[in-house]
């Protein structure tokens, strides 16, 4: 219904602030992309699930609840090996050892024209 | 009387009939030998409390019934002392009766010299008399000075002990192993452990578990190199509490650098402890809050550019939410960190709009809120008001606004409650365009809530409903 979604594939926003959340789903979606939304890693391995449109997991790591976003990130790495990954965090020693392979780490606050262009590369990678 | 007087180096002379003492006399004056002639036993008992060098008697003079009072002078002597007496005999020493016997034995030091006296025998015995008396008060002193020493140790270590007593740490000493063999009395008061119980190796049961083998690495690390030993650990207090103590101690050396003994202490440092741990968590929580009101900041600046209608509406609008923001920050230092209350947080958010105490009725239980939830309920009370005073209810005459809330039991869950109607504003239309506002309570706040939240356009005036589990509000 969004004149402006194109062929690309949707991007899972997973972040615990709802503001924060609404904001980066309101800025994805002005770039072009079908988005979902999740609060937790648990609703993000639903939503998972039952949409194969997902092409992008962009996962906060620091969540409350059983799974923070790096166990997220490892869990979709392995159930989901084509499935792009965005890690965000706005703790600032994360190493990148402890990312997932093939993962891209952005530090918090991020510059959203910094996401829109990874998005963007990513979509021309997966066609 | 320390130190030899006149009278402790001379010669009593006691000879009350015939010539003797006068020939004594002339002896011990051509010697230079002092002497002092008595007439009586008395007299010479006299001078024995008054430590007489030596004293030359003749035997028929110790006959005297008054004899006594000599014996129990003699007897009264201090330990070191024992007078030499030289007796001028009657006659031979076989004929003398078993009275006359235990008489000369009743002095106690004494020398026979048979008469008549022989001026070289006479000199000689008296210089050994003097000489042996003379010992004896080196005896003496030499004994003084020991019984000083002794009390000035006594005093030392009863100086030790009150010191060791008065501070308010504990205090311990060891072997040069290691072995534990004094605690003052500070340890006992605050282990209550019966005394003497700690002795050698005890003392580190009475750490916590977690913190012995540590402990026990790092003291006989110590032992081994000699160095300080410094360590912060948690004693086992009376009451089965343990608590965080700073524990030093370091050896005493002698003159070649061998450690004598070990000297240590335990300072209760839980108070400290306890207080800096809990900055180290409100420093925290401030830094997450920083960043938390950061990141709100930031969301809300790019909302408000997204949407303004002008870059000067943008303006105006996002030094109002910044100003509202701050607010509520003001509101959530003053309560307490972890607690604040939904009632105080709705009338700040409320105050700035408030110019007529008619125009709010503000009706609810005063339920405890987490300051996340408070913030966003902040936000959105700010949004409605602002949009209230624009375009509705407070932006005619009489219009009023309900702000009500409460906690009710729905299908058996603890439910929560929260609504704002406005009346009396002018016929309310649906908006074409959706704002900062309406997007923030339609699709933000509900999260922050883990509940739903709605905005009803009802003719009548604008209507926001909010509901959620209890759990949500913290």
């Amino acid at each position: 219904m969004d004149v402006k979604a194109r062929k690309y594939a949707a991007v899972l926003v997973v972040e615990d602030e709802p503001l924060i959340r609404m904001d980066a789903v309101d800025m994805i979606e002005d770039a072009g992309f079908r988005t979902y939304e999740a609060g937790s890693a648990d609703e993000a391995i639903v939503l998972m699930e039952h949409h194969e449109d997902i092409g992008v997991l962009f996962t906060d790591i620091d969540m409350p609840g059983t799974m923070d976003g790096l166990k997220l990130a490892e869990f979709v790495r392995g159930k989901w090996p084509s499935v792009a990954i965005l890690i965000t965090s706005g703790a600032i020693d994360i190493s990148e050892e402890s990312l997932p392979v093939g993962t891209v780490f952005l530090p918090k606050p991020y510059s959203m024209a910094l996401i829109i262009e990874k998005l963007d590369s990513i979509a021309v990678q997966l066609g | 009387m320390i130190g030899q007087t006149a009278t402790s180096q001379s010669v009593a002379i006691l000879a009350p009939h015939g010539r003797d003492a006068l020939v004594a006399g002339k002896v011990m004056g051509k010697d230079r030998i002092p002497f002092l002639v008595v007439d009586d036993l008395k007299a010479l008992a006299n001078l024995v409390d008054n430590h007489i060098g030596a004293v030359l008697i003749v035997e028929e003079a110790l006959s005297d019934p008054s004899s006594d009072v000599l014996k129990s002078s003699l007897a009264a002597q201090p330990a070191w002392s024992d007078v030499p007496f030289i007796v001028l005999a009657n006659g031979s020493a076989q004929s003398r009766s078993d009275k006359a016997k235990s008489r000369i034995d009743m002095l106690s030091n004494a020398v026979l010299l048979s008469r008549p006296l022989h001026a070289e025998e006479l000199v000689r015995s008296v210089q050994s008399a003097l000489k042996a008396r003379r010992r004896q008060h080196e005896a003496r002193r030499y004994l003084e000075k020991l019984q000083e020493r002794e009390r000035q140790l006594y005093e030392s270590e009863a100086k030790f002990y009150a010191i060791a007593n008065s501070v308010d740490q504990m205090i311990w000493s060891t072997l040069p192993d290691g072995f534990h063999d004094y605690y003052n009395d500070r340890w006992y008061e605050f282990t209550g452990v019966p005394e003497g119980s700690t002795d050698g190796e005890a003392w580190n049961g009475m750490f916590h578990p977690d913190d012995q083998a540590y402990a026990w690495q790092k003291w006989s690390h110590c032992l081994k190199t000699g160095e300080p030993y410094e360590i912060e650990y948690r004693l086992r207090h009376r009451s089965g509490e343990y608590r965080w103590v700073l524990g030093r101690a370091q050896p005493v050396l002698d003159k070649d650098g061998t450690i004598l003994r070990w000297y240590g202490t335990c300072t209760d440092i839980h108070e400290k402890k306890v207080a800096e741990e809990q900055r180290q968590l409100m420093l925290g929580e401030m830094n997450h809050r920083i960043k938390n009101t950061l990141a709100m900041v930031n969301v809300m600046v790019s909302q408000t550019l997204r949407r303004a209608e002008s870059l000067s509406d943008a303006q105006t609008a996002i030094q109002a939410r910044i100003g509202m923001m701050a607010q509520a920050h003001d509101r959530m230092i003053n309560a307490a960190w972890a607690e604040t209350h939904l009632l105080d947080v709705v009338e700040t958010a409320l105050s700035p709009h408030k110019t007529d105490d008619r125009r709010f009725k503000i009706e609810g239980p005063n339920l405890s809120i987490g300051s996340k939830q408070a913030l966003a309920i902040t936000m959105a009370l700010h949004e409605l008001s602002t949009n209230a005073f624009k375009y509705g209810a407070l932006s005619t005459q009489y219009g009023t606004v309900h702000v009500n809330w409460s906690a009710v039991q729905n299908d058996g869950c603890a439910t929560f409650r929260f609504g704002w109607t406005e009346r009396g504003g002018p016929p309310v239309q649906t908006p074409t365009r959706r704002g900062f506002g309406s997007r923030m309570i339609e699709q933000a706040l509900a999260g922050y809530f883990n509940g739903s939240a709605e905005l009803i356009y009802d003719r009548d005036g604008l209507i926001f409903n909010l509901t959620a589990p209890m759990s949500g509000l913290t």
